[in-house]
This record gives C-alpha cells, structure tokens and sequence, in this order.
C-alpha cells in the first residue's frame, strides 16, 4: 500500500506516467471540471453525474480501493474531496463521515515518530515509507479539514470547530516534537496550516469565544511551522478579537518565558503587542502592507492616550504607503493630542504649503485650534480660520460651523493683544460676528455658546454673557464646571455679589470635594469684594486645607497636565491671604503670607508685587519701585506692576509724568478693562493740562468700577 | 434606594422574573413567567427586553419612585452573576434616557441608583484608588509572540504605562460634574460583558450613541429611506438629545461601538448601526478637534469601509491533475456498474 502511495505522490509531481490513461490526464481537462463545481454546491448537485448516493460511494469507494490499493479511508478521502472540489458540499460530508480519524492516527503513528526527528532531512525525504505514510495521513487529515470546512458551510459551525480541531489535535499527536520544517509534504502543511488558521474563526463563529481566543493562542504559540503570510493573517485576526471581541480573556500563562520577556496582562496589551509585531514585520519585508492594522494600532493607542508612541510608529511607515499630506496631518493630530503643539503646527505648515494641499479643511481646522490656545500664535489662527471657512463654503455647515468657531476664538484671542484700541475693536467685533455666525449653524454646541459668553464678557457685555452662561449651564445640565464659575464671575462683575454666591454654592454641591478648588476660590474673592474679610479668612482656610490634602494624596504621583488646569496652587491661596491682609492694613499677617508664598515660588511677579505695595504703604519709595521692576523682569507683561509704577512715578513730580504715562498706557494696552490705569491715566492727563482727555479715562474708569470681575474671566 | 413599597428580596433568577412579572402586570405574555431558565429569559427574551425598556423609556421613568429602578436595583445588589448580566442589558438604554433627560435636569432618581450600585460594583471590582493601565509593549524585548535579542546584561527596555481608566472614587450621589464619569464607569463594566449580551441591547446602545453625539452621519445625507427615522418608536413624543461627552465618557462609548462595528458578532443590521454612530462620533469629535478623540474615531470609519481577509478557501492547485485521474476512474466505475 505504502508503495502504491508513493507512486501516486510521485506521479503528483513529475505528471502523469504510463500507468493512466493519457486521455483524461490532461491538465487542461481537469481544470474545466473545477469551476462548474466550486461554484455553488446548490447547482452543481443538480447535475446528475455529481449525485452521489451512499450505494454508489460504497462501489466507487470499492473499485477505489481495489485500483489503486488504497485503504479504506483513503479512498473516501479521496472521493470526498472530488465531491467538496466540486461544491457538493452535502455529499461531501456523507463520504466524510465514514472516516475513522483515531483509527487512522493510530496506524500512522509509529510508522511517523519512532524515527528520531532529527535533521537527516535528505536521508528522511528519500524514504519511502516514511513519505508514504505521510501521504496517507496528508490525505486524511486533508479530508477532515475538508468536512470541517463542509460542515461551516452548512451553518453547523460548533461541529466544524470540533472536526477542525480533531485535525490539529492528531497533527500533535503525530508530530510530538512540532513539525520540523523541511521533512514535511508540502500537502500535508498545506492542511495544517489551514486548519490551524480556521480553527478560531469556527470557534468564533459557533460563539465559543474562550475557545477561539484558546485556538489563538495555540496557532501562534505552538509549532506549526506556518508560513509568513499565515501566521500574519492570524495574527491580525487575533489582535482584532482582543480589541473589540468584548471577551474578557485571561492572559497567557506562559511558564517557559526568558527573563525580561514582556509578557501581556490584558486583552489590549496583547492586541497591542501583536499589532506592532505586524508592524514590524512589514517594516522587515516579511509580509505585504495592510492598512488595517495601522488603523487597528491607531485605535488602540489613541484610547488609551499613548498618540506619542503611535506618532513613532507612524513615523517608521516607510515612504510610499501614505501620500506625505495624510501622514502629516496625522503626525499632527498625535502631537496635538500629546500636548505638543509647536511640533503639530510645524507639521501642519508643511502641509498646508502652497505647493501641497493648501486647501486641506481638516489640517486647517486643527491648524486654527492649534493657534487659538496661544496669544503669540492668533493672528497665524485668523489666517488658517479663514481659509477653512473658504473651504467649508461648498460643504456641509457642520464643518462651517467648526471653522468659524476657531476663527471668532482666534479673532478674540488677537484682539487680547492688539495694538491699538481701533484695531481691538474690530477684532472683537468680527469675533463676536463669528461665533454668532457658528451658532446659527449649530445651535446645540455647548462649547460654542461658552466661547460667546466669554468674549460677551470680556468686552463688558455682562447682560448678553449672562445668558450665555445660563444657556451654557442648562446645554450641559450644568456638568461642566467652568460654566459655573463664568455665571458667577459675570455675575459680580454686575456687582450681583449674593447671587453670585448662591451660584457658587449650586456649583460645590454639584461638585465633587477634591475638584472644588476654583471655585472656593471665587467663593473667597466673593466675600472680599463684599467687604466681609472674617468669612473671606474662613473661605481662604477652606480652600488651603483642601489644596493642601490634593498635594499630599499627589506629591509623589506625577500630575497630568489636564488635571492641573483645574487646581488651585497652594502660592496662589497665600498670595490671595496676603492681598485680603494688606487691603485690611494687616502687615504682618500680610508678609507672613507672603513668605509662605515666596517660599513655593521664589520670582514670582505677583508677589514681588505685593511685596512692593507694603513697601509702599510704608512710604520706602525706592524699595517699592525696586520690587516693582523686579517683578517687571520676571514678568515682562505684568500689568498691575505696571500701574503701580505708572502711579509711583506720577507722583514724583511734573518731570516724571510723560514716563508714568507711558507705563500706564502700556499696562492699558495689554488689559484694556483695567479701571486702576484708567483712572491714574486720567489723573496724568490732568495734571498735565489735558483736561478732556482726563475726562475721558475717568469717564472709562467710572464705568469700568461697576463692571469688574472677582476674577479674571481669562482664568477660565 | 429611596423606596417605601416594601418588596420580596431577590435572592435568585426566579424571585426576580417573579417580581419582574408582577411589576409589568399584563405587559408580558405568560409564558414567560414559566421559562424553564429564568436567567436566560431576562437576559435574552425579546417580550421582556421590549417591556423593560419601553417602560425605561416611558414619560417620567427613573424617579425615585419607580418600581421598575428598584427591581433592576434590587436584581443587580443580589449578587447573582447571571442576575447581573440580566441588569447590565438594559444599561443601554437606562444610561440612554438618564443622560438625555439629566441634561434638562429633571429628579432621576431612581436612574441614579441604580447607576450608582453598578458604579459600585465597578469600584469594588478594581480595587480603590486603582486606575486600569495597560503596558505598553517594546519589541526590543522578547514576547511570547516574536523572538528579541535581550541586550547582553540585560536590563528590559524601558515600558510606557497607560491609563486607560483612572481610578473610581466613590461616589454616594451623582453630582452632576462627575455624571460623566459615572455613566462612563457603568459603560465600562458593560463593555467587559459585551460577549453576553444581546443583540438588541447593542442596537439600543447604538441607537443612544447616536443621538447622544447629536451631529448627522454622511449616510443620512444621501440614504435617507433606508435608515430609521427619529427614535421615537417606543419612547412616545420625547426626542433624545446631545448630551456633553467629556473623554471620560466618549472613550468608553467608542469602545462598544468599536465592538459592534469590528467584533465577532455577524449582523449585518448591528454594523450598519454601527458605522452611523461611529460616524457621528467622529464628526461629533471634529467639533473640538481633539487629537485623540479625531484619531480613535477616524480609524473606526475607516476600518468600517475596509473588507474583512475572508478565511482561506481550500486550494487544490496541487492536485488537479490528479483529480482528473480520479474523475476519469470514478466515471469508469459508474459507467461499468451501470
């Protein structure tokens, strides 16, 4: 038999000899029966000569065995086969059924492993009996692979599973060192392979998820010796299932790992191993380029906030694969997302360059969100804005709505630090024209509507910011807790104090205790600006204690940058104590403060601020207008050391008065709502002579008294 | 629980479709109430799925007096993994109508509990003050999966740790600045046990995701008819609304709709839905263009428009000519018989 088989195998190879017919050899011939019969089972079972029924499988499979000495199992292997090629599916199964793999196993067994497998690879590939078993067992494996696949065809996936497994299964059994590369039949690998990658898939498909994650595992981490382009396909597939299978898996126990190994402890952490090991491998050239993969590794870093890592891995993909555009809008989203904002904006000019895709409305939308975080960076934002509102004409309102959106921010941003009053002005207005253009686009942007309240505030529109900030609060059911704080600031800069603490009040109920900081903060404020400086003391403890605890649960854990936007610093609770301190005269406790908070951060402009104000008060002149300028260098932009030189100074004498000018038309420059430098503005101007421009700044500053914040409505 | 109606403990499967059934009166065909698994006919069975969450989605649902809040309270605090499973179907649609109708700040809460004792379980689950990490991977180390020479006095490569959930805090009442965070946790906890549940607690899901987003799909644009119109179906006159998706809460909803649109599940309705809110978050993420949130959405789109490698199908390249062989034989045989 082993010998009859041989020859079969041979004849596979070198082509028909004398011992067929040579009429029916034909390769030509017996390609035109395979597509009439792969083509759907249904149809071909139609036809008569492709009936099979069990009396005639008996005979054939008889005359079979007495032809070609086959063994019974192999002739209905064979004959199973013809009728799978032919997409008889149903008859396929009925042939397949009479197959005993456990007996067959049995008889191969020996025959295959009492032979060292060893490296004698060309001794073994010339014997005979060992190929020739091997051909048996290829071929019955093969037909239980086959009944596997007829099986999931016909919808009976949990059987299939089994079947399928049963080959792996006798595959192990056979080859109990793994399959050594180079002594197997090519056929015979061909099977196994095969089998090895459906068998998760049948797993998956009966919705035995354990199971398929264990055939997972088992095909990659057994020795199957599978091919490249195999082993990455199950890779992928696994990597997939572990991301969005919604399978809680445990990880692999693996006992025999080299030390350092990096073992997975989770689903994502092996869907992730895996797709950069898919990475990697088409980085070597083993594989061809998937796109999906990239996108899989995209969604999986990008979740858990690791896009600096996936802009590394972008990085490598080698040229050709994405146009250089796309790959740097992505880089750029990466960065961005990182916090690294210079590096995404350098990318996005490179793309939004004349010469490359000038007119790309996703690069410029990011562009223009890029730059309305920074004052240095607006003006390049309103270029970028404008260009993507050109662009959005033709599209939906959607993106419209977006890129007005940044433009009215970026426009407001600008107009913070215009040069002139004339030209703020209409910056602002376009700005507020703007966002009130999004809005009519898209009236249920929440973050739309707070952008308006702000910019409404800042230009002292407080009945307009008003509703803003309660549109706002009722957009987000009042989650979002700078939407709060913006009610309450707008409110006292009406001088709504009382009403303004209820709001706070609201605010600290909905707001868990460890992220109450800003707005204990304006509670403190609050009670400072109503004159109430034994509750404001008691406000400013509250607040230190809990700044205090936050620096104690955190210090030694790094501290997100998102998270620290939204706490309160422990300088700036001293700081405000040592304001509170030094309007009630009290010095000591004033400098007391102050050390406490030059002790956290030793130059700081603010406090060389105050420290000047003491000075001042204690009429040491010179010392003042030294700590003054100090905090100057340390903050060049520092406005209210600005006034306070500008007063100083306007008080020294006539000689002095064109220079105090200046500084105080430098400080309103910078922050054009300040009533302090419009009133000393004034005062200069008068003594001077100038007595309709000093009507003029008092007139402002008058009017500005009744519209200041606690607070800055830029800390929001 | 705020509740006065004192109610029977459920302390199993069938204590709880007893209570379920005398709660929803006539809502349920009897048959039910005599399902041989009771378990399985909470968690699978379509009458009780439509009962539940059409009452869930009834005018005035979730206050503090609702029996059905109480029931699903009671059913989760029984401890009965299966029981569980059964309360963590309908979070769909609970954290659907609960966000939709916070927003307008109207008393929930009946919701709130409810949500709370998952939050609670999902906090007792990791462990205090624990956040979920995940390692990430560096090749120059070895794995089980791919060989790396381990530098000679082999310190590994320094990992990335990333988290991927921050730590739960507790949390006695919802306060509406951590609502987010909440409903986030309860969607995780869903997420874990996404391979039980049904089909039609992902479609509920999906269809919330979608209004939650509030921003149109390209699909609506052009096939109108195909699609659905406004969810109102079951919920009466009431519309669900946008609500704020803070990353805390976005995040884990685009890992179940991930789940839908790539996972192992084969319903070609599922992927469609799918696909729309995966669409609609991302447009929903553009709004902000935050780095991420673009990234995670933008590759579930494309990964919704690529086609899925099918599994090899057998080749008999090799073999051919000796299946010529065989047919000729086989015919002779025949022909002989015959």
């Amino acid at each position: 038999m082993a010998a009859a088989a041989a020859e079969w195998d041979s004849g596979s190879e070198a082509g028909p000899t004398g011992e067929w017919p040579p009429a029916t050899a034909s390769p030509a011939k017996g390609k035109a029966a395979l597509p009439e019969g792969s083509d759907a089972g249904a149809s071909a079972s139609g036809s008569s000569e492709a009936k099979v029924d069990e009396g005639n499988i008996q005979e054939a499979e008889s005359s079979l065995r007495e032809g070609l000495s086959l063994n019974y199992e192999e002739a209905r292997a064979l004959l199973g086969r013809l009728e799978y090629q032919r997409g008889n599916v149903e008859a396929a199964l009925r042939v397949f059924d009479g197959i005993d793999l456990q007996a067959a196993i049995q008889r191969f067994q020996p025959s295959l492993s009492e032979k060292p497998l060893t490296k004698r690879s060309n001794k073994l590939r010339s014997d005979s009996s060992n190929s020739g078993s091997q051909h048996a067992a290829s071929l019955v494996l093969e037909a239980i692979y086959l009944k596997s696949m007829s099986l999931q065809k016909l919808g009976k996936a949990m059987e299939a599973a089994k079947q399928c497994k049963s080959v792996l299964d006798a595959v192990e059994s056979i080859f109990q060192c793994g399959i050594p590369g180079v002594m197997v039949e090519q056929k015979l690998q061909e099977t196994v392979s095969k089998s090895v990658e459906l068998l998760p898939e049948l797993w998956k498909q009966a919705g035995a998820y354990q199971e398929s994650l264990a055939s997972y595992r088992r095909a990659l981490l057994s020795q199957w010796n599978l091919d490249d382009e195999c082993c990455t396909r199950i890779q992928k597939r696994f990597a997939v299932f572990l991301l969005y299978g919604g399978v809680e898996a445990s990880p692999p126990s693996l006992a025999s790992q080299t030390e350092g190994s990096f073992v997975p402890r989770n689903n994502l952490e092996e869907a992730i191993l895996l797709l950069m090991i898919l990475l990697k491998k088409w980085f070597l050239g083993k594989t061809h380029w998937d796109p999906s993969v990239m996108e899989h590794l995209t969604f999986a870093l990008s979740l858990c906030g690791q896009t600096s890592v996936l802009a590394k891995h972008l990085e490598e993909v080698l040229p050709g694969i994405y146009p250089r555009t796309e790959r740097w809008y992505s880089l750029a989203l990466c960065y961005s997302a990182a916090s690294h904002n210079e590096a995404a904006l350098n990318l996005l000019k490179k793309s939004l360059n004349k010469n490359e895709s000038p007119n790309d409305i996703m690069a410029l939308l990011l562009a223009a969100k890029i730059c309305s975080s920074s004052y240095l960076l607006a003006s390049e934002g309103v270029d970028y804005a404008r260009r993507a509102v050109k662009d959005s004409e033709s599209s939906d309102g959607h993106l419209k709505s977006v890129a007005l959106h940044f433009l009215g921010s970026c426009l407001a941003k600008k107009s913070r630090v215009a040069s002139s009053d004339h030209q703020r002005s209409l910056l602002q207005t376009e700005a507020l024209k703007s966002l009130n253009e999004a809005i009519s686009l898209d009236r249920h942007n929440a973050e739309l509507i707070f952008d308006m309240g702000i910019e409404y505030a800042e230009q002292r529109n407080l009945h307009a910011a008003l509703k803003c900030a309660k549109e706002f609060i009722d957009a987000t059911g009042g989650s979002v807790s700078k939407g709060w704080r913006l009610l309450s600031l707008v409110l006292s800069a009406q001088q709504r104090y009382s009403e303004a603490e209820v709001v706070t009040d609201a605010a600290l109920d909905e707001t868990a205790k460890w992220e109450q900081g800003p707005l204990l903060r304006v509670r403190a404020k609050l009670k400072v600006a109503q004159s109430l400086p034994v509750e404001a003391v008691e406000a400013y403890r509250t607040l230190l204690a809990l700044v205090q605890a936050q620096r104690k649960a955190y210090g030694s854990i790094k501290n997100s940058a998102e998270e620290d936007e939204d706490k309160v610093s422990e300088f700036e609770v001293w700081q405000g104590l040592a304001n509170l301190y030094s309007s009630l005269s009290y010095w000591r406790d004033a400098e007391i403060c102050l050390q406490k908070a030059k002790a956290l951060k030793t130059y700081s402009a603010t406090t060389l601020h105050a420290e000047g104000n003491i000075h001042e008060v204690g009429e040491k002149i010179q010392d003042a207008l030294a700590a003054y300028f100090n905090a100057l260098s340390t903050e060049v932009e520092h406005v209210p050391s600005k006034v306070s030189i500008g007063v100083l100074l306007s008080k020294k004498g006539p000689k002095y008065l064109p220079v105090a000018r200046c500084f105080l038309s430098d400080a309103l420059s910078l922050e054009p709502t300040n009533r302090m430098a419009w009133f000393h503005l004034g005062k200069v101007h008068k003594h001077d002579g100038r007595l309709a421009d000093a009507a003029d700044c008092f007139q402002v500053a008058s009017m500005l008294e009744d519209s200041d914040p606690v607070e800055s409505f830029r800390l929001l | 629980m705020p509740n006065d109606a004192p109610q029977q403990p459920i302390h199993s499967a069938k204590d709880a479709l007893d209570a379920l059934t005398s709660l929803l009166g006539g809502a349920l065909p009897g048959s039910i109430a005599a399902a041989d698994d009771p378990a399985a006919a909470l968690l699978n069975d379509p009458d009780v799925a439509g009962a539940v969450t059409g009452r869930l989605r009834g005018a005035g649902s979730g206050a503090g007096n609702d029996t059905l809040c109480r029931w699903l309270y009671d059913a989760f605090r029984s401890n009965v993994p299966e029981l569980q499973l059964a309360v963590l179907r309908f979070v769909p649609t609970l954290a659907g109508v609960y966000m939709c109708r916070a927003v307008s700040r109207k008393p929930l809460a009946g919701f709130e509990a409810v949500l709370l004792a998952l939050y609670a379980h999902a906090a007792a689950q990791r462990g205090a003050g624990e956040a979920e990490t995940v390692t990430l991977p560096n090749l120059a180390n070895p794995s089980p999966y791919h060989d790396a020479k381990v530098p000679p006095k082999g310190k590994p490569a320094e990992l990335d740790v990333a988290v991927i959930s921050l730590a739960l805090e507790p949390h006695g009442t919802v306060r509406a600045t951590r609502r987010a965070r909440i409903v986030g946790a309860v969607l995780e906890l869903y997420h874990g046990k996404l391979a039980h549940m049904p089909l039609s607690s992902k479609m509920d899901f999906l269809e919330f995701c979608v209004a939650w987003a509030g921003t149109h799909s390209r699909l609506d644009d052009t096939d109108k008819p195909r699609l659905p119109p406004a969810p109102n179906a079951t919920g009466g006159a009431e519309k669900w609304r946008r609500v704020p998706l803070p990353w805390e809460l976005f995040q884990p909803v685009v890992r179940i709709v991930a789940h839908c649109l790539l996972g192992p599940s084969r319903s070609d309705e599922l992927k469609a839905q799918a696909t729309r809110a995966a669409e609609c978050l991302y447009w929903r993420a553009t709004e902000t263009m935050e780095g991420g949130a673009v990234l995670a959405t933008r590759s579930l789109v494309r990964l919704s428009q690529m086609v899925e490698e099918p599994i090899p199908e057998p080749s008999f390249s090799g073999a051919i000519e000796n299946m010529a062989e065989l047919e000729a034989m086989r015919a002779n045989i025949l022909n002989t018989k015959n």
